[in-house]
């Protein structure tokens, strides 16, 4: 059976070591967000350019990573890589897996913002004389940015929890630390519990801590609440 | 049986009613109007103000088709500057397409427009933004920008478009809106603003880039009445200083104090022209006088 309460004294004595995980995964969580975002904004412009193979190439790497389990997608670039020749450190082709597919979501949740901006707008920027450069970061990214901030925020927290599947792939991050305590321990339950409290505290923080940025780039506007 | 044959009755009816709306009958809408209305008119050669100032705009045989529908069938004329020119005429007439061409928001389908020498029609990306530099165009939903302030909101093209540095822009925008009244929003967002201050900041926005020629685009229309006044003043303070405007507007009032010219569109075409008193005084036109008739 099983004893809840051992769950404290194994998070307690093994703490070095779930904060080892915690950092990977925060690490990995805030790199793929801040790469996977720069991918997100280029895919989700050139999705809007004139020149159609570009386009289309954009139209088939999301509709590719979409439609394709993560974990495919971490093992083809992790093992994939070495094969052509490519050696990076596990942790660094992970960030990129993980950036390749979060680039993916971001372009179609940038797409959604810049779909939002009104036409006026561009117009405007127009008869102010801003060329394409000026017209997107001045007038259109902002506002179509601010739109987005909330999905923006979901992804954050979907990452968190999907770098889980880096536990196959044996980074060291939360999952991987836990399974492997308790592969030592052969408290499964507890120690998985720990980790997966730690998860929660990690999505929560990280809930409050968009809200109230995204309260801050409220200013100016007068959406519903 | 006795309800059928209700029924049979009050389809009838429905018949008899359909058989008298020609639409329901497979004729093309378009009769209505032609019942009421003879063929356009439009002026003949190319409309000129008279104004001795150099020519800044010239228009020259200029069509704009969007797909099926032709809302420009052949416009010509010239703006100087220091014209106030103010276009009238029934919605759908094609007068907000006409001003949207002259700054390549609506791009022409046919003809040329020449804008202080240059053919607008074929320039450049690069080039047509230099042009449109010299163009103010203010809008009739303000298109203010809402995430930026009010003192951003004037300074940014100036400083992004013509590299002024930030004071410099700054500077310029705080004197620009206490010539409209609105020195102390300049910290605003957009949103805090009613609609008669956002559409002046809409003309200072286009000011603070120094425009040879200002065009505005039923600036008014969609302010509440008691604000349409402090806009048309601004307006009538920029005439009065001597900018080249042109203007879309239903405020008959405004276009007879403030014009110099006055041109009457419908149809796609100018079908009158002149001093507000010929146009307001004297109409010569059927078309111009219904119009007149309706909205005076």
């Amino acid at each position: 059976m099983f004893d809840l309460t051992k769950s404290w004294d194994i998070f307690l004595s093994k703490f070095p070591v779930f904060m080892d995980g915690v950092q990977s995964t925060l690490m990995l969580a805030a790199c793929t967000v801040f790469f996977g975002f720069i991918i997100g904004l280029i895919v989700a412009i050139f999705r809007r350019t004139k020149i159609w193979p570009l386009r289309i190439l954009m139209n088939i790497y999301v509709a590719f990573i979409r439609g394709t389990p993560l974990l495919v997608q971490v093992l083809l670039i992790v093992y994939g890589l070495p094969q052509l020749g490519v050696r990076l450190p596990r942790m660094t082709s992970c960030i990129i897996a993980l950036a390749i597919n979060s680039g993916a979501y971001m372009a179609e949740l940038i797409r959604a913002g810049l779909q939002s901006v009104d036409k006026g707008q561009v117009e405007a920027a127009d008869s102010l004389g801003m060329n394409g450069f000026q017209k997107m970061t001045n007038v259109i990214l902002p506002q179509a940015i601010k739109v987005t901030l909330p999905a923006m925020g979901n992804e954050f927290i979907a990452i968190i929890k999907e770098s889980s599947v880096l536990y196959s792939v044996g980074v060291y991050e939360l999952t991987y630390q836990a399974n492997k305590l308790a592969s030592t321990n052969f408290r499964y339950i507890e120690t998985l519990l720990v980790s997966a409290m730690i998860y929660f505290v990690l999505t929560y923080a990280a809930t409050k801590l968009l809200g109230l940025l995204e309260r801050r780039m409220r200013r100016g506007d007068n959406k519903m609440v | 049986m006795a309800t059928t044959k209700w029924s049979d009755k009050k389809w009838q009816g429905v018949d008899a009613l359909t058989a008298a709306i020609p639409e329901a009958n497979g004729q093309p809408e378009a009769s209505w109007d032609q019942l009421s209305k003879e063929p356009v008119k439009a002026v003949e050669g190319i409309i000129d103000t008279g104004n001795p100032g150099e020519t800044l705009i010239e228009i020259r045989g200029l069509h704009k088709s969007f797909g099926k529908l032709h809302v420009l069938k052949g416009i010509d004329m010239n703006v100087h500057r220091g014209d106030v020119i103010v276009l009238i005429g029934p919605s759908g007439s094609g007068k907000s397409t006409l001003l949207r061409s002259i700054n390549m928001l609506e791009k022409p389908s046919e003809g040329s427009i020449c804008f202080e020498g240059k053919d607008v029609t074929k320039l450049s990306k690069k080039e047509l933004c230099s042009v449109r530099q010299k163009m103010g165009m203010v809008f009739q939903q303000f298109n203010l920008f809402p995430h930026l302030k009010v003192k951003d909101n004037i300074s940014v093209s100036p400083r992004k478009v013509l590299n002024m540095d930030s004071q410099a822009a700054e500077q310029r925008a705080q004197a620009l809106l206490a010539r409209v009244g609105l020195a102390d929003k300049l910290n605003e967002y957009p949103e805090r603003l009613s609609g008669g201050q956002k559409q002046r900041v809409a003309i200072v926005r286009a000011l603070a880039m120094n425009p040879d020629v200002m065009l505005f685009d039923e600036p008014t229309s969609a302010l509440d009445p008691e604000m349409i006044g402090e806009v048309l003043d601004v307006m009538k303070q920029l005439a009065a200083a001597g900018m080249t405007m042109l203007v879309v507007t239903h405020e008959m009032r405004f276009a007879r104090q403030v014009a110099d010219y006055v041109l009457f569109m419908d149809d796609g075409v100018i079908v009158e022209c002149g001093t507000p008193d010929e146009v307001f005084g004297n109409p010569q036109q059927k078309r111009t006088r219904d119009f007149l008739h309706k909205v005076l």
